[in-house]
């Protein structure tokens, strides 16, 4: 079956990978979030692919990379490409990213807003958003059910996360200000005071 | 001044958008409806944002910021979302080496807060209608989210075409007012 012999470097049609430029990286990203819809847990897989289809990063980098890009506030699809793209081309590929990733969903939602003040009070128009629309809450709580499931759960962790979504819910006024404070004491309980004691 | 307030708005949404999509979405609704829109308007644009390319809170930005100002106010709303995140990544890089936090404890910390806020955005995005059609969509795409690996791309798509194209029809079955 797979007694192929080995591949080798010397093999003249493999098109030699080139070096990642700032250019380049716009582009791929432009592409990727052009064309992949359904946020940030779709795009992140294609752009592992993309990168190392590119020879610019391995797959498993890419995936540390990301791991450290969930630490980080905002889109998961921006934080890991800005994080990539320091790594590979430094503050102008950084630059470069920003747009690729910013660019495409802006002028698709211009577009969509556009089309939806001139159709958007049809009667047919308006079923099919109430029909989007139903879908939403089913959706949130089947990623509730998907993180929920993989978490590594402890009495305390259950509780924390029961109390924080109380308050969340019952002073919505103020998630703000509670969910910088929740944070920080949950970074607290979690690493450094655990260990201090 | 509109977009002062859209730029202020999404700048705090900015700060706390942790933890993918769906965490963040909570934290919108509570700084947009009702001021800006009405409950039934959010989770449309939510649908929407959902189905178009880009992270949501990007989308939703744009979208509510067209609405309320037009272009210059989308564009300012779409910028000031990303302004903390792009600020965060500044800094700790260019720090990198002084700051040493406890990488796992921070991701443990952000997991237990993002749940919370997923618990939260499901809270205030609950089923407001009970319109036995559109709750069967809600449920049909729980299903297919949690259990397939079908995107939910096509939840949205398909459950938005059946509401238009066969919902009254279905409603005059089941004997309810359309």
């Amino acid at each position: 079956m797979k007694t192929k012999t080995p591949v080798t470097n010397d093999k003249p049609l493999l098109e030699k990978p080139k070096d990642p430029t700032p250019a380049g990286l716009f582009w791929l990203l432009a592409k990727i979030n052009s064309v992949t819809l359904g946020g940030g847990y779709v795009i992140v897989p294609v752009m592992a692919t993309s990168l190392e289809k590119k020879g610019w990063m391995a797959e498993k980098d890419f995936y540390d990379i990301f791991a450290r890009a969930q630490a980080f506030p905002g889109p998961l699809a921006l934080s890991s490409a800005l994080l990539v793209s320091l790594r590979l081309c430094g503050w102008k590929g950084a630059v470069a990213a920003f747009f690729g990733v910013v660019l495409p969903p802006f002028l698709a939602l211009i577009l969509v807003s556009g089309a939806l003040a001139k159709i958007g009070s049809l009667p047919a128009v308006q079923r099919f958003l109430e029909g989007a629309g139903a879908v939403v809450p089913g959706l949130v709580a089947a990623m509730i059910y998907k993180t929920a499931t993989k978490r590594a759960w402890t009495v305390l962790r259950i509780v924390e996360t029961i109390a924080l979504a109380f308050v969340l819910v019952f002073l919505p006024a103020y998630s703000l200000p509670i969910l910088l404070a929740a944070i920080a004491m949950l970074y607290c309980i979690e690493g450094p005071c655990k260990r201090s004691k | 001044m509109q977009t002062l307030e859209i730029i202020w708005t999404f700048f705090k949404v900015g700060i706390i958008s942790f933890g993918g999509g769906w965490s963040t979405v909570g934290i919108i609704k509570n700084e947009v409806v009702p001021n800006w829109l009405s409950e039934t308007d959010f989770r449309s644009l939510i649908a929407i944002a959902q189905s178009t390319p880009g992270p949501i809170a990007l989308n939703a930005a744009t979208m509510i910021g067209w609405e309320h100002g037009g272009f210059f106010s989308a564009l300012a709303g779409t910028l000031a979302v990303v302004a903390f995140p792009v600020m965060a990544i500044v800094t700790t890089t260019l720090l990198a080496r002084r700051v040493k936090l406890d990488k796992l404890a921070i991701n443990e910390s952000l997991r237990t807060g993002s749940t919370a806020m997923m618990i939260m955005t499901l809270w205030a995005l609950k089923p407001s209608s009970a319109d036995p059609v559109l709750l069967a969509l809600g449920l049909g795409a729980f299903a297919i989210a949690a259990f397939t690996k079908i995107n939910a791309l096509w939840a949205i798509l398909g459950s938005g075409l059946f509401n238009a194209l066969a919902g009254p029809a279905v409603r005059r079955l089941l004997g309810i007012g359309g």
